[in-house]
C-alpha cells in the first residue's frame, strides 16, 4: 500500500467508524469479495479463446471449469458466444449455490441453460468432452502426491475432446517459497494474502486469504489452502506423463514500469522474479 | 633491443592467477573431506548399529574424500568414480601419492560413468556438491539412483549433497575470503520455468589478477521432495534429511541482516524445513 493509499483508507476508515453499528466484516460476503479481488474472468475467457483459435484454428465451445468455485468463468464463458456451453465441477455445494443465484439465474434462461454445474470431484471424468478445461487458482496443489496430481490430470485429459486443451495456472517465484503477508488495497477492503508456513522438505504451503476493512474488522481465514507448492517442471513432467502431448509455458509481457499488459507470449527462458503466476496449457 | 625485450619478458613476474592450481583452490575453498567422514561415519552408525567400512564416491574429481575416507581408520577402503580422467591424475598426484605408503591398495579410482562403473558393494556412496544435478531428467537421475543402490551393501546407504533456498533460484554472486584468495561463486543464470542452472566458480587474487570460470556448472537445481521421490522409486526404502546448523560469521552482528551465516558442522534431522531460508544445504540419506 503506497502512502497515499493509506491515507484514503485511514480516512475511510474514520468516516465507517463514526457511520456503522453493525462491523463492515459481518456485512460482507466473503465469496464477493474473493471474486473482486482474485478472479477476472473475462480476461481468462480472452487469454483461453486466443490460445485455442490459434492452436486449433477454430473456437472452442465446450468448457469445463474445475474447481470451479462460484463459476464465475463458466458464467462469463456462456455470456461471451451463443454457442458456448459450460460445465464447471466442484466439491462444494454451498459456493456453486452462491455462484448460481449470483451469476446464472441472472443471466437469463438461454445463458442458464447452458450452464451445469456438478457437484463432485475433479478426477471423476464426465461428459461430453470438452474442448477447453481449466483447474485455476492454483487449486490443483491440494493434490501433494505425483500419483493424485497425475490422476487428476489423466481424469483431466479423459473429459477432453481429442484436440482439447487443459489449462492450469501457477504460482511461483522466490517469494512464493517463504511465510509472509501481502496486503492488497481493493478501495473498500484489504486482501491480505498470508503464507502461514512454507516447508522446503515437502514444499508443502499453507494459506489464507483475510479480508481486512476500513472499519478495523476483518474476516479472519476467509478460505484457507493445504497445498503443495508444485513447481513449472513437475508440473509440465506430470501433464506428459499424464498423456497430453505438448505443455506450453505463458508468460505475460510486461511495460516499461514492469507493470503486465495482458499479453502473453510463450518463453524458453525467464528470468526468475520475487512473485510470479502465469499459465500452463496442455495438449490433449 | 631484442635482448632487453627478451629479458624483459623472462623477469616479468606471472600473476597470481597464473601460478595458482584452480584443483588446489577448489578443494580449500569448497571441500571439508574431515567433516563429511565425520558425518558419514555417525550416521551410518546411527542408523545401521556397525561402523561403515567401504565408501564409493561418485563424482570424486581428485578424490580427497575417498583419501581421507581411507587415511581416518586402517581398516578402510574407498573406491572414487569421475568421468575426468587428468582430474583423477591430478588427485593420484596430490592426494594418494604422498600417503600411497599408509594407503596401500585400499583406494581404487574408476574413471567413467557413475552409473556404470561397478565396483566391490559399498557401505556408503556419496554424490558431494551437487554433482548429480548434470541429470535433468526424472528418468536420468533415477538411473543414477538405482545404480547407486546397485553398488550398495544390503545394508548400505547413499547420502546426496543440496543446497536451496530463495537465494538458490536468483542470480547472484557471492564472495568468500580465505587465505591468499577470494572464492566467488556465481549464479549467472537460473531459469524457473525447467530450474536449470548455469554456474561458476572463480578465484580472485590480491594481485588483482583472476581465474574466470575456473568451473562452469550446467544443472538442473532439484528440490528435496523431488529427490526423496526418485530415490524411494529407484528403490531405496527410506530417505531422511539432514539439515546443518548455521551460526553468524565470527565478524558478522548476528542481527545484521547482511550477516553472513558459516555452517557449524552440526547436523540435525529435519522432518519440516520450515521458515524456506535464503541459503540452506542438506544430506538426504536414502537406506537401501
Amino acid at each position: 500500500m503506497t502512502a497515499a493509499d493509506a491515507g484514503t483508507f485511514r480516512a475511510r476508515m474514520s468516516r465507517a467508524e463514526s457511520t456503522l453499528r453493525k462491523t463492515m466484516a459481518s456485512q460482507a460476503d466473503r465469496h464477493a469479495l474473493y471474486e473482486q479481488a482474485v478472479q477476472d474472468p473475462e480476461r481468462d475467457v480472452r487469454f483461453f479463446s486466443r490460445v485455442y483459435r490459434r492452436l486449433r484454428g477454430r473456437d472452442a465451445l465446450r468448457l469445463r471449469e474445475d474447481f470451479c468455485g462460484t463459476a464465475a468463468l463458466c458464467h462469463a464463458w456462456a455470456q461471451s458466444m451463443p454457442e458456448r456451453t459450460a460445465v464447471g465441477v466442484d466439491l462444494c455445494q454451498e459456493t456453486m449455490n452462491w455462484g448460481t443465484r449470483r451469476w446464472i439465474e441472472p443471466a437469463g434462461e438461454e445463458v442458464a441453460s447452458r450452464i451445469a454445474l456438478v457437484h463432485g470431484d475433479v478426477r471423476e471424468p464426465r461428459g461430453p468432452k470438452a474442448d477447453l478445461a481449466c483447474g485455476l487458482n492454483f487449486s490443483y496443489n491440494c493434490f501433494k502426491t505425483r500419483a493424485e496430481l497425475r490422476e487428476y490430470f489423466e481424469a483431466a485429459r479423459a473429459g477432453l475432446d481429442k484436440e482439447g486443451l487443459f489449462f492450469i495456472d501457477l504460482l511461483g517465484g522466490m517469494e512464493s517459497m517463504i511465510e509472509g503477508v501481502t496486503d492488497n488495497d481493493q478501495g473498500d477492503f484489504i486482501y491480505r494474502w498470508e503464507q502461514a508456513r512454507f516447508n522446503a522438505r515437502t514444499h508443502e504451503l499453507l494459506c489464507y486469504i483475510h479480508f481486512v476493512f476500513p472499519d478495523g474488522s476483518e474476516i479472519r481465514r476467509a478460505y484457507t489452502y493445504d497445498w503443495r507448492l508444485w513447481t513449472a517442471p513437475e508440473l509440465q513432467e506430470l501433464l506428459l506423463e499424464a498423456g497430453f502431448s505438448k505443455v506450453h509455458f505463458y508468460w505475460e509481457k510486461t511495460d516499461r514500469e514492469g507493470d503486465g499488459t495482458g499479453v502473453f507470449y510463450e518463453p524458453s527462458f525467464v528470468e526468475n522474479q520475487e512473485i510470479w503466476w502465469t499459465y500452463m496449457a496442455a495438449e490433449a | 633491443m631484442r635482448h632487453k625485450k627478451k629479458q624483459n619478458r623472462m623477469h616479468r613476474p606471472k600473476t597470481m592467477a597464473q601460478e595458482a592450481d584452480r584443483h588446489e583452490l577448489y578443494q580449500r575453498a569448497v571441500q571439508s573431506p574431515d567433516a563429511d567422514v565425520e558425518f558419514f561415519t555417525d550416521r551410518f552408525e546411527q542408523l545401521r548399529n556397525r561402523p561403515a567400512l567401504r565408501l564409493r564416491e561418485d563424482f570424486c574429481g581428485t578424490a580427497l574424500l575417498a583419501t581421507t575416507w581411507c587415511m581416518s581408520y586402517p581398516e578402510r577402503t574407498a573406491v572414487g568414480v569421475d568421468l575426468d580422467g587428468a582430474t583423477l591424475g591430478w588427485g593420484r598426484e596430490r592426494n594418494i601419492d604422498p600417503v600411497r605408503e599408509e594407503l596401500g591398495d585400499r583406494l581404487e579410482l574408476i574413471e567413467g560413468d557413475v552409473r556404470e562403473a561397478e565396483a566391490a558393494p559399498v557401505d556408503i556412496t556419496c554424490a558431494m556438491n551437487f554433482s548429480y544435478c548434470v541429470f535433468t531428467t526424472r528418468d536420468a537421475l533415477r538411473g543414477y539412483f538405482e545404480a547407486a543402490r546397485r553398488g550398495l551393501k544390503e545394508d548400505g546407504i547413499f547420502i546426496a549433497e543440496l543446497y536451496g533456498g530463495t537465494e538458490a533460484i536468483d542470480i547472484l554472486e557471492e564472495e568468500r575470503e580465505l587465505d591468499g584468495f577470494t572464492y566467488v561463486w556465481d549464479q549467472e543464470r537460473y531459469n524457473p520455468l525447467d530450474h536449470s542452472t548455469t554456474c561458476h566458480i572463480h578465484f580472485d587474487f590480491d594481485d588483482g589478477s583472476r581465474i574466470e570460470k575456473a568451473f562452469t556448472y550446467e544443472w538442473r537445481l532439484w528440490t528435496i521432495p523431488e529427490l526423496r521421490e526418485l530415490l524411494l522409486e529407484a528403490g531405496f526404502a527410506d530417505v531422511r534429511v539432514f539439515w546443518e546448523e548455521v551460526e553468524a560469521d565470527e565478524d558478522d552482528d548476528e542481527d545484521d541482516e547482511d550477516a553472513m551465516m558459516s555452517g557449524t558442522g552440526e547436523y540435525v534431522e529435519v522432518t519440516e524445513l520450515d521458515e524456506n531460508q535464503e541459503s540452506w544445504l542438506v544430506y538426504l540419506v536414502a537406506l537401501a
